[in-house]
């Protein structure tokens, strides 16, 4: 552990990207954790999911052009973002966990970082490669999903304190705790479609009532 | 305003008159598949010339034809008129005059007592037929003779030369039956037989009847049910893997031959996808799986899922016409599918219903000099369909095409493009035709979500061209990078040092 580091708020997800094993021990020590460099990277990783169905070239990209839709991306980064932090937190928490959901959400979002370096990278790479060369783009995607999955496992440990066999359960839970979640705000979501369906049937009904 | 009234009622009428008199064209509306797989309009490439029933070639009513071939040489055409236990002969122009029916044939004098004693015979439920001209110039015919369970070779003399029967051969299995439904023959006068019971493949003879094994087998399409067979039959013992259940791949439904003597083999499966159009090579060996071609999707692209399967286009039929391209036949849904030889799909023409031009049970399907000809064994006729200018405009686009004269194709194609801007096969031609011109920036913008391949190709000439044009710039930029990193490196260095100094 460095004590002398006084880096500002923004260099901290690079520090950790740097420093797999121990930087999050260090973050943790000097209080890193910043709302607002997370929330910036969260709205990045959103961004660059757009960006990788829209700018990766075409000898690489699969996207159905023709009709696009913008929310299956941010469910799929913000939503599933917040969903694991959430996820994370009331599972830790009942498991001698010691992240708040701050401490979670900062430390989660600053694991993403090398994921997303290199899916630019990969963005960038798709509009200057041939379909022979595609495998120097596999390899970026692997291993900046590789390194994020690793910087992952520290946060975890780090911000709960855990051993790593236990951090691995936890993740695993985890996964399990954001099905949960999804599956029941997608309920929620029907049965509020549901009731606002008869409510609006009802006041249909009445308005053709009385307008005679 | 009752006389501008008037005018405007007049010109609806006049106009909605003339919609009645375009839409009543065709029963059918052309329609192709872009990039994405999904069906846009198009221009019909093929429109109804005429119908002929068995009363128009004065022989009586048809009763269920089942297959037709077309003798470009001698100019006649072969129905065989399935239940009737006929072969209709006509010419191209379906000339009454022309028109002769053969049921009876006489066995020559090379067979033996038993069967030259009989000396007549007739067909029984004829399926499949087949003519090839030797190089003496005499024509033999050979006809599956499915209820005989026979294919029968004949001279125009109507004698039988030769009889090709059920293989006593070891390999055949002794309980499956030999009922040939289709035939075919190549230059070497092997006869290729599509025996509906048989899984293994078509069977081959050899001219003088011998029977020389099965030719151009189906992979089985590989299902989740037979990916966990392969799996068990690792652990299984043998008797256990005997009494398995046994996935064997689907049977050939239909068989062609082209000039150059590759053999096309169809699949008639609503269920499967796999090796639906095959192109076979003398060694049996489909060359389509090298080109990729057999991961096309044959027929139309939308499927059906109805009780844990997918249902799709149901090919009964292949030919291939003298310019190499392909048709297919749909049983599904009554409608001919137009391929190049490259398995682009061209045009899609007919459909199910009562009207000219679509049909209630498609049986053949025959090509030849820009007419389509398909017959129906429930309506009892053949309908023959003629090419259109529009048709007509892309065929000689593809020939030049195909010759390697790309910059004489493109004012063909660009005709195309200004006929229907939707015709994807035009953009790529044009793409080709630019490449080939040198002009790569041009060439990308056509292949662009059009041809992956096509845009690969230019975009490697492209980027050679542009860094070979821009290499200076570029090696400038990136040692003025590389300084530049090195001037910041060593300033910073300058300034910790300072700081430790002043520190001290």
């Amino acid at each position: 552990m460095r004590f002398d580091l006084d880096l500002p708020a923004w260099k901290w997800p690079f520090y950790v990207a740097r420093h797999p094993f121990e930087g999050y021990d260090d973050l943790r020590w000097k209080k890193g954790y910043n709302m607002k460099v997370a929330w910036v990277i969260v709205a990045l990783f959103f961004i660059i999911s757009v960006a990788q169905a829209q700018l990766t070239g075409f000898l690489f990209n699969n996207t159905y052009v023709k009709v696009f839709n913008i929310i299956p991306y941010f469910s799929s980064s913000v939503i599933l973002f917040v969903t694991w932090v959430v996820g994370n937190w009331s599972l830790c928490t009942l498991f001698d966990g010691e992240g708040t959901m701050k401490n979670i959400f900062c430390v989660s979002a600053y694991a993403l970082v090398p994921y997303l370096i290199t899916q630019v990278i990969c963005i960038i790479a798709s509009n200057f490669l041939l379909r022979t060369e595609s495998g120097f783009i596999f390899f970026f995607q692997y291993l900046g999903i590789a390194w994020s999955v690793v910087l992952m496992i520290s946060a975890m440990k780090t911000v709960h304190q855990y051993s790593i066999p236990k951090t691995l359960v936890a993740i695993l839970f985890t996964i399990v705790a954001m099905v949960i979640i999804l599956f029941l705000a997608v309920l929620l979501l029907t049965l509020f479609q549901n009731v606002f369906v008869f409510g609006y049937s009802i006041y249909t009904e009445l308005m053709y009532r009385f307008s005679i | 305003m009752k006389k501008l009234a008037a005018f405007v009622c007049t010109a609806a009428v006049a106009g909605s008159s003339l919609a009645v008199i375009a839409s009543a064209d065709e029963p059918y509306t052309g329609y192709n598949y872009d990039w994405w797989g999904d069906p846009i309009p198009s221009q019909n490439g093929f429109v109804v010339e005429k119908t002929v029933s068995g009363e128009n070639l004065g022989v009586g009513t048809l009763s269920e034809p089942s297959d037709m071939y077309i003798d470009k040489e001698n100019n006649l055409f072969y129905i065989a008129d399935s239940k009737n236990n006929r072969l209709v002969v006509t010419n191209e122009s379906f000339d009454p005059e022309a028109t002769y029916v053969i049921d009876t044939l006489t066995y020559g004098e090379s067979f033996p007592e038993s069967k030259s004693t009989i000396k007549k015979t007739t067909f029984s439920l004829p399926t499949g037929i087949y003519a090839r001209t030797d190089n003496d110039g005499n024509t033999l015919i050979y006809v599956a003779d499915s209820g005989n369970q026979r294919v029968v070779c004949f001279n125009m003399d109507l004698e039988i030369e030769m009889e090709y029967v059920r293989p006593s051969s070891d390999v055949y299995d002794a309980q499956v039956t030999f009922n040939p439904k289709k035939v075919t023959v190549d230059s070497a006068f092997n006869v290729y037989v599509v025996v509906p019971s048989i899984t293994q493949g078509t069977v081959q003879f050899s001219a003088d009847g011998t029977f020389n094994g099965y030719y151009g087998a189906n992979r089985v399409n590989a299902t989740a049910e037979v990916i966990a067979q392969q799996f068990w039959k690792l652990i299984y013992t043998r008797e256990q893997i005997i009494k398995m259940r046994k996935n064997v791949a689907i049977e050939i439904s239909n068989i062609d031959i082209d000039e150059e003597g590759f053999i096309y083999t169809v699949t008639e499966s609503r269920t499967s996808d796999t090796d639906i159009l095959k192109k076979l090579n003398p060694a049996g060996t489909n060359i389509f799986t090298n080109l990729g071609y057999d991961q096309y999707t044959f027929g139309d692209y939308a499927q059906r899922y109805y009780k844990g399967k997918n249902y799709t286009s149901a090919i009964c039929d292949v030919d291939v016409d003298e310019n190499g391209n392909i048709y297919l036949l749909d049983f599904a849904t009554g409608r001919v599918f137009q391929y190049t030889d490259e398995c682009d799909l061209l045009f899609i023409f007919g459909g199910k219903g009562t009207q000219k031009g679509t049909f209630t049970s498609v049986s053949a399907v025959e090509a030849h000099n820009g007419k389509v000809y398909v017959s129906d064994s429930r309506k009892n006729n053949i309908t023959i369909f003629q090419q259109t200018e529009f048709g007509g405009i892309v065929q000689n686009a593809i020939e030049l095409f195909n010759e390697g004269l790309y910059d004489e194709a493109k004012q063909p194609w660009e005709e195309v493009l200004r006929r229907d801007g939707n015709y994807w096969l035009a953009y790529i031609g044009l793409g080709n035709a630019y490449l080939n011109q040198g002009d790569y920036a041009t060439a990308l913008d056509y292949f662009y979500r059009n041809s992956r391949g096509g845009y690969n190709r230019a975009f490697k000439s492209f980027r050679i061209e542009f860094i070979r044009a821009n290499f200076t710039w570029m090696l400038i930029i990136v040692l003025v990078i590389i300084l530049g990193l090195i001037v910041l490196s060593a300033v910073r260095k300058r300034k910790r040092k300072n700081k430790q100094g002043g520190n001290n």
